[in-house]
């Protein structure tokens, strides 16, 4: 049997300190937050390390990076599984006291267990959450070609609704700043669609004005989205960048508690 | 009067739905046919995999939902019947955790449909889906099998001749990402570094704006901005490959192109209402201020 | 000349039965084609192993659709097995194929394609055995070297971060702009308290490996620290089980630490789906049906963040927003009262705790953006006045 470090020191790092930190945290509170912490530092850590350190155990296949990447997969699988509990133990106790909107809460504990079930089914006989091997929809796929899909699509599609509201309401020319924006705003709008020759339908000797004049908006869009809009974005981007660099920085060393529920001095 | 701009300022937004809800579903009903103006993003994108050879092979990754399938769909089909008509190969992975893989099977079965003489495992393959995006895509970067040991119906990939050749994405001619979300962003700020592919992404109408700068920066070759961008790639399409109409010349079916015609529509209403809004503001504010 | 010849044509015969290669037998032989120099065989260096790099210097006028055979032997038995050709011209080759700590020997030498009357081609080896190289091994390596450059960019980050941390913590005074989304916090949670009605946080829709994520889950404890004071009701749905997890720790600690464990009930932060769009649908029904008096919708949102805003906006709450990302940010500065935008998310903990730890981060973030700017104004003079060109220092691979 070869001694695999990364292999042991991952297990180290992510099992037994965790579960020793918990024996001896119950009597330790000190310990109770210094652990979270250390464990945090090494799994800040190693991502970067993998970066610039090719050798096979820190980011070859099966390295201590990769390996982490897989673990926080297989432990988002276990949280998804604390979340649904969370939802049956929130909507079974709406349905049990009668709570408003109870009657909603059994239309999604159905939901839930319809889809849940179809997938389990598929999965149980062998066939999949995709097409039967005759061509034919497996109830799972059909759920979700009928269903979920539809009901995505009209969730999005209130986007153009909102949208066109939010603008009715925000772009009115205030100040300064707020008629720049309704300007660059009116402009892009009308540079990315072909309004003029829509606008120019009943009139034909106008057809040829409103072609040029809609490829002259476009390039002046494509203009306002290459340049201010390019430069804005990078900006922010960049400033974000580092930002987050920095709070990755804080929360590494261990100084950048509030997520872990610690306050000064904890 | 000043009551009146009063309730005009106030407008019930159901008004405004009442509109956009026209605006939209009139152009579907009696298509308006209005031209498609090109950009110079999904320009270059298009002359990329014009300039592609025979044999090359580009790795299409469905990373949007069916949230975003009207914008999404008819981009990943233009590609597909591009590679499909420039017997460019075609290595299909979906990364969206939420029903990219039902729409990549989709999208497979319909490209396949209309060129039945493509031939699977030689002409494309079809890898599924993988969890964990950031990583898969990392992994893809120095060993494809590590990510995806088999395809879709569980075949080995060394048993499948178009993947003989092809052990990373540094074999592949390019990376078309369809994405709604941080995925697209990812195969630019990930795996460009790493592998060196090119990428050409087809993202959302709204994330767009953002990869101006990474187009800017030279770290795409391209862009196919929303709708507006699938639109312009039909036109480009039509324009070099007339055989393309039968899938964009008719009205009947859903394309980017028809789809453009409400959003023409919708932005002129919107402006309208716009304009309304700011009529009414100024007018209320000369009126207070007497 | 004639014995030359014959003893060309022996060593032909030799060179094709000593290395058991399978090569077919020439239509025309080809002239005599000289063979590469100087070949050099190392470990590719800065990677993870199981790479060879060879470089030669090619022979001058070699004839067209000329290429270079590379040949590949492994101990024990040392047999000649071609790898791969390459064009002539090209003078390098990678071989990824090698396996870690096999000591192999490489060996080049020129061919060239030959068609017979029936058009099918054959290979012709060169005259005499292959230039062969001294015996090399794969290995892993310890950095890889054309990432140096964004190593040393890391490091003096680190060091400038690290540097004004030690001045914070040394008691020095350190000044931090007014972010008014940030002040508007207490006055956002001191109105519902007002009104009577509950704070909604929405701490965005991905998990807690994203850094904005957990900005927002710290600015949550923020949060829940007041709604625990002023006894005002707090509602955080989630989209991310991992973040339900922490978000309910957070709060819970949140009114634990303010003496207020009785007002915390597990209801207050809840789990909702995994889907972005049932997630949205669901929350925006609650703002709808429930009418918040302040909704926060602090973290890492995609198409949803409109729905969302525009929801709480038609309910009258007051809305702050906050993403790093740019690509959400218009519609939030269109609908909500106040953005956070960019870095300033991150700089909240700092903002609101006022801890010197922390507040010397920022400061070293902004040193580092100073210099950042100062550079790029630099390398677009020296780009624009073509002295030189400074963007190859900071491409990464």
């Amino acid at each position: 049997m070869t001694f695999d470090f990364g292999q042991v020191a991952l297990v180290l790092v992510f099992a037994i300190v965790p579960i020793l930190g918990i024996i001896l945290g119950l009597n330790s509170p000190g310990l109770r937050s210094r652990g979270p912490i250390l464990i945090g530092i090494v799994a800040g850590i190693l991502p970067i390390l993998a970066i610039y350190i090719p050798k096979n155990f820190v980011s070859g296949n099966g390295g201590m990076s990769p390996r982490l990447d897989a673990w926080l997969i297989i432990l988002a699988g276990f949280a998804l599984l604390l979340g649904v509990v969370n939802v049956l133990q929130n909507n079974f106790r709406k349905v049990a006291r009668r709570e408003s909107g109870w009657f909603f809460s059994i239309v999604l504990l159905t939901g839930l267990f319809v889809t849940g079930g179809f997938g389990i089914y598929g999965a149980v006989s062998r066939t999949g959450i995709g097409f039967n091997p005759d061509g034919s929809s497996t109830p799972f796929k059909y759920m979700t070609d009928w269903f979920f899909q539809p009901l995505q699509s009209t969730i999005f599609a209130l986007l153009a609704f909102f949208m066109a509201s939010a603008a009715f309401r925000a772009f009115r020319a205030r100040n300064v700043e707020a008629t720049i924006l309704l300007i660059a705003a009116g402009l892009v709008m009308i540079g990315r669609v072909p309004i003029l020759e829509f606008l120019a339908v009943p009139f034909p000797f106008l057809h040829a004005a409103a072609a040029s004049g809609s490829q002259a908006l476009g390039r002046l869009t494509e203009w306002i989205m290459d340049v201010p809009n390019g430069a804005a974005q990078s900006g922010i981007i960049i400033g974000a960048a580092l930002g987050a660099a920095s709070m990755a920085i804080r929360v590494i060393l261990g100084i950048e508690r509030g997520y872990l529920g610690l306050g000064k001095g904890e | 009067m000043r009551g009146f701009l009063e309730r005009l300022l106030r407008l019930d937004r159901r008004w405004i739905f009442l509109f956009v809800l026209l605006s939209v579903t009139v152009p579907i009903i009696v298509p308006l046919g209005l031209p498609v103006t090109t950009t110079e993003s999904t320009r270059k994108a298009f002359q990329f995999i014009e300039a592609m050879k025979p044999g090359d092979t580009v790795l299409i990754s469905f990373d949007y939902g069916p949230s975003s399938a009207p914008e999404n769909d008819p981009m990943a089909e233009a590609v597909m019947r591009q590679c499909a008509i420039k017997k460019l190969r075609f290595i299909v992975i979906a990364l969206y955790p939420l029903g990219a893989l039902n729409l990549a099977n989709n999208a497979v079965a319909k490209i396949t449909s209309e060129y039945p003489g493509l031939k699977y495992g030689v002409d494309y393959v079809n890898l599924g889906y993988k969890d964990g995006a950031s990583a898969v895509m990392r992994r893809m970067g120095d060993d494809i099998a590590g990510a995806f040991p088999t395809d879709q119906a569980g075949t080995p990939l060394a048993q499948i001749p178009l993947m003989k050749g092809i052990p990373s994405l540094r074999q592949v001619q390019l990376v078309f990402t369809v994405a709604t979300g941080i995925i697209g962003e990812w195969w630019i700020t990930q795996v460009h570094p790493q592998a060196g592919t090119p990428i050409i992404i087809g993202p959302t109408a709204v994330s767009a704006p953002k990869y101006y700068a990474f187009l800017n920066s030279g770290q795409l070759e391209g862009m196919l901005g929303g709708m507006k961008g699938a639109a312009e790639y039909e036109k480009l399409m039509r324009a070099a490959h007339p055989e393309m109409d039968r899938f964009y010349g008719s009205t009947r079916d859903f394309t980017a192109t028809k789809g453009m015609d409400g959003q023409t529509v919708m932005h002129t209403v919107v402006l309208f209402f716009i304009l309304l809004g700011n009529i009414a503001f100024v007018l209320s504010r000369r009126g207070a201020t007497r | 000349m004639k014995s030359a010849g014959c003893m060309t044509l022996i060593g032909l015969f030799l060179a094709a039965n000593v290395f058991a290669a399978p090569i077919d037998a020439p239509a025309t032989l080809p002239p005599d084609l000289p063979l590469p120099q100087n070949l050099i065989a190392k470990d590719k260096p800065g990677d993870s192993g199981g790479a060879v790099v060879l470089t030669w210097t090619d022979p001058a006028s070699l004839p067209a659709g000329t290429e270079i055979e590379v040949l590949r032997a492994e101990p024990p038995a040392y047999e000649w097995q071609p790898v791969a050709k390459v064009a002539a011209g090209t003078g390098t080759y990678t071989d990824t194929s090698a396996k870690d700590g096999t000591a192999y020997r490489y060996g080049v030498r020129t061919s060239l394609a030959a068609a017979d009357s029936t058009g099918a081609v054959s290979v012709a080896a060169s005259t005499g055995a292959p230039v062969v190289s001294e015996p090399v091994s794969s290995h892993d390596n310890w950095f890889k070297v054309e990432r140096t450059n964004s190593f040393v960019a890391s490091i003096l980050f680190v060091i400038i971060i690290l540097g004004s941390i030690q001045m914070a913590r040394s008691g020095k005074e350190i000044f931090i702009r007014r972010i008014p989304g940030l002040n508007a916090i207490d006055e956002a949670i001191g109105r519902a308290t007002e009104v009577g009605k509950k704070v909604m946080y929405i701490p965005g829709i991905q998990s807690m490996d994203d850094i904005q994520t957990v900005a927002s889950v710290a600015i949550l404890g923020h949060v829940a620290r007041s709604t625990a004071r002023y006894g005002t009701d707090l509602e955080v749905p989630n989209k991310d089980p991992l973040t339900f997890a922490s978000a309910r720790e957070v709060v819970r600690a949140a009114y634990l630490a303010e003496g207020r464990p009785d007002l915390f009930r597990e209801e207050m932060v809840n789990y909702v789906t995994y889907d972005q769009f049932a997630f949205t649908a669901a929350v925006s029904a609650k703002m709808t049906r429930e009418k918040p008096a302040a909704i926060f919708l602090v973290g890492y949102f995609f198409a949803e963040s409109l729905i969302l805003a525009e929801t709480g906006q038609s309910t009258g709450a007051i809305q702050i927003a906050g993403q790093a990302d740019p690509t959400q940010l218009p519609f939030f500065v269109a609908t909500c009262d106040y953005t956070l935008i960019g870095e300033e998310l991150y700089a909240a903990s700092a903002y609101l705790s006022r801890e010197p730890v922390l507040l010397g981060s920022i400061r070293g973030q902004d040193i580092a953006k100073g210099i950042l700017i100062l550079i790029a104004i630099l390398g677009i003079v020296l780009a624009s006045v073509h002295v030189v060109d400074l963007s190859p220092l900071f491409r990464t691979r």
